[in-house]
């Protein structure tokens, strides 16, 4: 063991050099934009944040999205996963390809296509005017974002829950219906509380993903649909208040780590209570 | 510096006297500068035109690089590392990195050595390289012919004009559009009343689903229908005019806005930028990418190579200046972070 200690650390040396110079090094000048404007310490971009209403208003629908967005992620992803967990290995991967297909697809061009298809007279519209429907008006509003968001996120959600769910003994089931579970007991009162921690893993990875977008909201919101990431797009590129966009960058990182922190702490508990439940 | 400015005289005297010869001196050293500008299929035309025939002249090579970017010009600056040695900017770009030092004086004994440049064409840190109008563009085909928007106040006017609309996600120009359309006049538009033109910003704001950031969303708004009329650049509707997509612009109330080009302070090759900035002087040259870009700088003789009626669809062509007003800079320079902070509060909440 003391022999190995060494060889892991030249091991993971390169990894953790490339990470330390390329993100940690910008990642602490950035924060210290926020204390310091490049002669002196100063107060001002945090008297900024604390005082500026479109930050707040922001950052709170930055979370309120991120939330909603993975809130529909799981509710159909989960129960994708659990039907590709039932298939033949074969057909399963086969599945999992065409479920990891998109990724091959560049998020952008992924979004311009949301832009043909919502559009004012995009296919959606065209389809429902040939039908003698009246027009909906999806693009530039939050519907869209939400379509464009799921879309890119829900394979990594699928996947997170269905790797979880395959290391499920399906026994386990069996030996619960030999005692005469329903099949709904069976799966609620085994499956799903085994099968939770993939699906939190798969939604907090999502969540947090979805803290960060950017081209989406631009492309397919309205003006309402802003998130943080574009509003410190904002402050570098227009008002070139580096400050401000650093504390903005600062808060939204603080906030997810606290996200995590939690989620750590509950997944703590819940994996206790899981495993005392089994033990019993 | 002061070197430098000897040496950057010393070099233009030298080009005066002895033309071709002090371009193959400069050639010996084999530098390479570095052009920063808007990229796109711009920077095809530029190649074709200015730099490949400069670096024939000269030998002096050109390396483009894009995007046009204030943000990144500050952050060379800043941190002492500047890659570029010449750079585009727009108007209330060189008023604010005028003002804050990232550019250097520029030398016009150099860039302008007969002194055929207008005045108004030759600040101190930057020269006029094009112009460009921000103007109303439309879909025809969305309106009776008898009944086209021509005004802002057409553009603002929901009931005789519908359908949605976009404007700039920018205070910058939507101010005055504004203005004009509650009947500010052309002339007394500056110093802009910025609580009027919110106002009337307030009433057209439900009627824009979409607010643009980028030439290239504007063209696919009007083509794709997404938006009956928009504000936009003249110089990206005369190609889809050309291609017969049913689509038009109003001078009326335009913006005519400048485009310059600068050096960074600390480029490492101010005197080959000046050389090269010289070079796109050229009349001949010019005249043909103004017929490719419809973005015409003030390239004395140039005008006089263009046929007549093409320099009519110009945004400095007299019948179309007239109806414009001059977009101010300064005032944009000095009152932009107050004003664009009210234009995130009044857009995003």
């Amino acid at each position: 063991m003391t022999m190995r200690r060494p060889i892991i650390l030249l091991l993971l040396a390169p990894a953790m050099l490339l990470v330390g110079l390329l993100f940690v090094a910008p990642l602490v000048g950035v924060m210290s934009l926020t204390v310091h404007d490049g002669t002196s310490f100063t107060a001002e971009p945090i008297r900024e944040l604390l005082g500026s209403r479109v930050a707040l208003v922001v950052l709170e629908r930055t979370f309120m999205l991120a939330a909603s967005v993975t809130a529909i992620c799981l509710l159909l992803g989960y129960p994708a996963a659990y039907f590709m967990s039932t298939l033949r290995p074969r057909v399963r991967a086969y599945l999992t390809y065409l479920i990891l297909l998109p990724f091959w697809v560049s998020i952008l061009i992924r979004t311009y296509t949301w832009i043909v298809i919502l559009g004012r007279e995009g296919i959606v519209n065209t389809g429902l005017g040939a039908l003698g429907l009246a027009p909906v008006k999806i693009l530039y509003t939050n519907v869209a974002v939400h379509i464009g968001m799921v879309q890119i996120l829900l394979p990594i959600v699928i996947i997170t829950c269905l790797a979880s769910m395959l290391d499920i003994d399906k026994d386990l089931m069996k030996a619960a219906r030999s005692l005469g579970a329903s099949p709904a007991q069976s799966f609620w009162k085994v499956f799903f509380p085994l099968s939770v921690s993939g699906a939190a893993t798969g939604g907090l990875i999502c969540f947090i993903l979805s803290l960060g977008f950017f081209v989406t909201p631009a492309l397919l919101g309205g003006r309402r649909s802003i998130i943080i990431a574009n509003l410190i797009d904002l402050q570098v590129h227009q008002t070139l208040n580096w400050g401000f966009a650093a504390v903005l960058a600062t808060a939204l990182l603080a906030i997810t780590l606290a996200c995590l922190g939690v989620f750590w702490l509950l997944m703590r508990r819940r994996v206790e209570f899981s495993g005392a439940g089994l033990g019993r | 510096m002061v070197n430098l400015t000897r040496r950057a005289f010393g070099i233009g005297a030298a080009s005066v006297a002895l033309g071709a010869l002090s371009a193959r001196m400069a050639a010996a050293q084999d530098v390479t500068i570095v052009v920063n500008g808007s990229g796109g299929s711009l920077a095809e035309v530029l190649k074709k035109l200015f730099e490949d025939p400069f670096t024939e002249q000269t030998g002096i090579k050109v390396r483009a690089t894009a995007p046009v970017s204030l943000p990144k010009l500050k952050a060379m600056v800043e941190s002492g590392n500047v890659e570029w040695d010449l750079t585009e900017l727009n108007g209330d770009d060189v008023v604010l990195a005028t003002k804050e030092g990232w550019l250097e004086e520029i030398d016009y004994s150099i860039v302008d050595p007969e002194n055929e440049l207008p005045e108004m064409a030759k600040l101190p840190t930057a020269m006029v390289r094009a112009s460009y109008s921000t103007v109303l563009g439309f879909r025809t085909d969305r309106f009776p012919e008898d009944k086209q928007p021509k005004t802002w106040a057409d553009f603002w006017d929901v009931e005789n004009f519908p359908g949605p609309r976009s404007l700039e996600n920018s205070p910058k120009c939507n101010l005055e559009f504004a203005l004009l359309a509650d009947g500010v006049p052309l002339d007394e538009l500056y110093p802009l009343d910025v609580d009027r033109a919110f106002a009337k910003l307030d009433e057209i704001k439900d009627h824009i689903p979409v607010w643009w950031d980028n030439g290239a969303q504007h063209v696919q708004l009007l083509v794709d229908g997404e938006v009956n009329m928009t504000s936009c650049w003249n110089g990206r509707i005369t190609p889809l005019k050309s291609e017969g997509r049913p689509v038009e612009i109003s001078w009326a109330g335009g913006a005519l806005l400048l485009s310059y080009l600068g050096i960074p302070k600390g480029a490492k090759h101010p005197t080959e930028a000046m050389q090269f900035m010289k070079f796109r002087m050229d009349p001949v040259a010019s005249a043909e990418f103004v017929k490719v870009m419809p973005y015409p700088g003030f390239v004395p003789g140039m005008m006089e190579l263009l046929e007549r009626e093409f320099v009519a669809t110009l945004p400095t062509a007299p019948e179309n200046a007239e109806q414009q007003f001059a977009f101010n800079s300064s005032w944009w320079a000095e009152n932009l972070e107050e004003v664009q902070n009210r234009w995130n509060e009044w857009l995003l909440i």
